[in-house]
């Protein structure tokens, strides 16, 4: 008497056949996180923090960790607006010994409470007094929010934060005062919220030098996504090739395309920390040193039922399981395959090496190559050239570095100390500027341009048969800058859009580039 | 767990019929109405793999709600025409392997799996595939780790909450087990009534395995109601009907069993049931017929070699062959596979054959895994108290 096992004896097979033999699956960046929009990540950033007037080589201090999620948020759509999502474990992880895993990691968990259960928006307000039922004194709308504390903040999130470190105490960062860390909410519009009073405000700086933030913000990253995502049918622009800027557009800093991500919000989680916390030995390295380079990823994770169960009460749910990570920016979307992508986001750094191929091969080269019919040389695979991105290696790290695994990870040498804002590059290390990413990833790095630069130009790999610095030195989409002032110190990310008053910039549109 | 889910699960199932037929929908079975739509789309699409493909998969379908292997050859028979069309056609590949479990060419299959799964790791029922044959296989961790992939990269899939169901079994949580099979049953499309009954049969066998003779009973009925004469649930039902102590009504059910799927193995069931209702010349006679038929397929993948090494051991009814062929055949079968049932079942050969000290190591391979099936304890107890008994027998000298 022994059970049914999945497989019985004579002519039978699988547990169950389902309909089919394959699930669907589309394309935004990994299916299952296309699937989960709290849990997806758009960007990971890193980088020495940068203080307003700072003078050039002042020595590195500290560092700004961010990670954003849940995308394309349209500032005005409420009545909920964007939460973060209290299941979702968030994390940004540190390795600082080269072997792809966390070394210190940073936990965000966070509470949702609602103030006035019966109000149907999660934000209102009005005046500095609110608004009453004529003739009566009884409130029917709260004031306008302009603290934490104001009622018309109805959905309110209060989050924690935790510091796992290896060969540490783990810490739980706290107010000095005790106070609990706001998630600054969405901006709906100048008569309900001051925003940027609940940002100044959400932005806490902590005892030992720490410094944290999260909430609503505008979407740092600009794209023209709408191009990228038609088969790379960028724009022609003065160059006349299209994708191909001419010097002059190379140094604009308007856009001559379209920002796809412009008015829109994104939800941020920033943590600013001392470097020696994040660095294996405990001191701020010299960028000479081989271990001032680091490792940065961020992941989002949820519980999951699990084979084998949990203890009671959540007796089918298991410990987190990684919806989705990132380091550098634009692997998942463009490098991975579609038949790998949910595996990428799901599995951990340490194991990328099954990944190798698309790294060293990246299709999207091939695909570039092709559209422009023998215009753009690229270089041969595999492309060691690119190995900088994926292992701990020269021109970020120091010369002599152990590379470690092959992994996506955000490599930030944090003994280059910051370039002061007036000197920096978008184009970061490949403009000259040795603080911008690939060297970690500041906010005002235009990574597009970049990735394009380096990894189908293959400027990195120059020169090679056919390189053209004309061409594969001055790749870019046409977006040079974001639509929305960034903040110059900690926690940097632009404010969110107004909900009421913001503007989505479209090709065609004054600073919207041509349709063509 | 208590009773609700089952609870509620009868109110979902249609009245039993007490009369055997074939399911509602025009006497057409779900693998039979795939098996016409996917000749019809040959006929529209003669040069695309997919209908080809679609062909395959129906048949494989078809096998199981027969029990009949020879869907398998037909179903090989239209792979070789998708693949002449497209050589690497990854759907095709896929049911390819599918077709290997069916016809239990477990290694073959969890190799050609994992070939599948570099190619798209994303891709969850491959990691269904892999986990299917490595559990078949004894290669539990591995089963597990994908199981886990399944439920992680889609949460709440189907073939994923089944095999979670069957690991849990496996390590010995029939809660757990049960709770999954019941959320797996409640996202299955009514039409589909084979993957219904086949949960249900599921359910059944666990609540039989909780000692819930009542509700097994209740979800086999279901399966029934949903697929008359389904083989499994028919198997399932006699077992409910032996730990009732009712031996005339399992034996019934068994000979149901066995008309609706002639194998060796089921003829096995069938001789023990009849043994057992005391119809001993007719036992005598289903065992000399097993003996024979299993026999002559014990060298294939797809054979009756469990129940033929229970035949040696236990029944001692061959005029050939005693318990030394028993422990033969089990040495060959755990050279294959590693899992919990042929390290059972090699473990209980060796103790038949005098060999307590290796049968212990054997069995205890097999619960190590977590497994709580009733007949491995029975076993492992046996061993143990024989252990004992020798060690209590021997006065080792001062």
């Amino acid at each position: 008497m022994r059970p049914l096992p999945i497989l019985l004896s004579r002519g039978a097979v699988l547990a169950l056949l389902v309909a089919s033999t394959a699930l669907p699956s589309n394309h935004r960046e990994a299916p299952i996180t296309a699937l989960d929009h709290k849990a997806d990540i758009t960007d990971v950033y890193a980088f020495v923090s940068y203080a307003p007037g700072q003078a050039p080589n002042t020595p590195p201090s500290k560092a700004t960790l961010i990670l954003a999620v849940d995308p394309l948020l349209e500032p005005g759509n409420g009545p909920t607006f964007f939460p973060f999502d209290p299941a979702i474990l968030y994390e940004i992880k540190v390795d600082h010994d080269r072997d792809a895993r966390p070394d210190v990691v940073f936990q965000f968990r966070f509470t949702t409470e609602y103030q006035l259960p019966g109000v149907f928006t999660a934000l209102a307000g009005v005046g500095p007094s609110g608004a009453f039922e004529p003739g009566t004194s009884n409130l029917v709308v709260p004031p306008r929010i302009t603290s934490f504390d104001n009622p018309g903040l109805n959905l309110r999130q209060t989050y924690t934060v935790h510091v796992d470190r290896s060969g540490g105490p783990d810490l739980d960062l706290e107010n000095s005062d005790g106070s609990p860390f706001f998630a600054v909410p969405a901006n709906a519009g100048p008569r309900t919220i001051d925003y940027e009073a609940l940002y100044a405000a959400g932005t806490y700086a902590l005892p030992g030098g720490i410094s944290v933030f999260a909430g609503t913000t505008d979407d740092a990253f600009w794209i023209d996504l709408g191009a990228a995502f038609d088969t790379a049918n960028f724009r022609t622009l003065a160059s006349g090739v299209p994708g191909v800027l001419t010097a002059s557009e190379d140094a604009s800093t308007t856009n001559l395309a379209s920002d796809t991500v412009s008015g829109y919000a994104v939800n941020t989680i920033a943590i600013e920390v001392p470097i020696e916390m994040l660095t294996r030995t405990g001191v701020i390295e010299p960028a000479t040193s081989p271990d001032a380079t680091i490792g940065v990823w961020a992941s989002t994770s949820r519980q999951r039922v699990t084979v084998r169960r949990s203890p009671l009460p959540e007796k089918n749910k298991g410990p987190w399981r990684q919806v989705q990570r990132m380091g550098n920016p634009l692997i998942n979307e463009l490098v991975i395959g579609i038949g790998s992508k949910d595996r990428f986001s799901m599995d951990q750094p340490e194991n990328d090496e099954q990944f190798a191929d698309f790294f060293l091969n990246p299709p999207i080269v091939g695909i570039v190559e092709a559209l422009y019919g023998g215009a753009l040389a690229v270089p041969a695979a595999p492309r060691t050239d690119l190995l900088p991105l994926v292992t701990y290696a020269e021109p970020i790290a120091a010369p002599g570095t152990e590379p470690g695994p092959i992994a996506d990870l955000l490599r930030l040498n944090t003994g280059v100390p910051a370039t002061p804002l007036a000197m920096a590059s978008r184009l970061g290390l490949i403009g000259g500027d040795p603080a911008g990413y690939p060297n970690g990833r500041r906010i005002y790095d235009d990574v597009t341009d970049i990735t394009l630069r380096v990894a189908v130009g293959g400027v990195l790999a120059a020169p090679f048969p056919g390189f053209n610095p004309d061409i594969n030195g001055r790749l870019g989409d046409g977006v040079n800058v974001d639509d929305q002032p960034y903040h110059d110190s900690f926690p940097y990310v632009g404010s969110c859009p107004s909900g009421r008053n913001r503007r989505h910039i479209d090709p065609g549109e004054p600073g919207g580039g041509p349709v063509n | 767990m208590n009773a609700l889910p089952i609870a509620l699960l009868s109110l979902l199932l249609p009245v039993i019929p007490a009369v055997q037929g074939r399911p509602a929908a025009k006497n057409r079975t779900p693998a039979e109405l795939a098996v016409a739509r996917a000749r019809k789309g040959i006929e529209g699409f003669p040069g695309r793999p997919e209908p080809w493909n679609q062909l395959a998969l129906a048949l494989a379908r078809r096998a199981r709600e027969t029990a009949k292997p020879s869907f398998y050859d037909e179903a090989k028979a239209a792979l070789a025409k998708s693949f002449d069309l497209a050589p690497r056609n990854f759907e095709g590949r896929k049911v390819q392997v599918w077709v290997s479990l069916g016809q239990h060419e477990f290694a073959r299959a969890l190799a050609g799996a994992k070939v599948l799964n570099r190619r798209a790791p994303d891709d969850v029922l491959v990691y269904g595939l892999v986990a299917d044959a490595a559990a078949e296989l004894g290669k539990y961790d591995e089963a597990e780790e994908a199981v886990q992939w399944m439920l992680d990269l889609r949460p709440g899939n189907v073939p994923g909450l089944t095999r979670a169901a069957y690991l849990r079994e496996i390590f010995g949580d029939l809660d757990g087990a049960l709770d999954l099979m019941v959320q797996a049953f409640e996202q299955i499309s009514p039409s589909e009534a084979e993957d219904r009954a086949w949960v249900l049969t599921q359910v059944g066998h666990l609540h039989r395995s909780r000692g819930d003779l009542e509700n097994a009973e209740k979800a086999l009925e279901g399966a029934l109601g949903l697929f008359p004469e389904y083989h499994y649930a028919l198997a399932e039902v006699a077992r409910v009907r032996e730990a009732q102590g009712r031996a005339g009504d399992a034996l019934a059910f068994r000979r149901r069993h066995y008309e609706a799927a002639p194998h060796p193995e089921n003829l096995f069931e069938l001789a023990v049931a009849l043994d057992r209702a005391g119809e001993e010349e007719e036992a005598a006679t289903a065992f000399g017929r097993f003996e024979r038929e299993a026999r002559e397929e014990m060298e294939t993948a797809d054979n009756a070699n469990r129940e033929l090494i229970a035949f040696y051991v236990d029944h001692a009814r061959s005029k050939d062959f005693g318990e030394e062929e028993g422990l033969r055949i089990a040495r060959r079968e755990a050279s294959l596979r590693r899992d919990i049932h042929t390290l059972d079942a090699l473990a209980w050969a060796l103790h038949a054959n005098g060999e307590p000290a290796e049968a212990k190591r054997q069995i205890e391979a097999a619960l190590a895994v977590g497994t709580r099936d009733a007949g491995i304890l029975e076993h492992a107890r046996a061993i143990g108290a024989d252990i004992q008994a020798r060690s209590a027998s021997y006065s080792p000298a001062r």
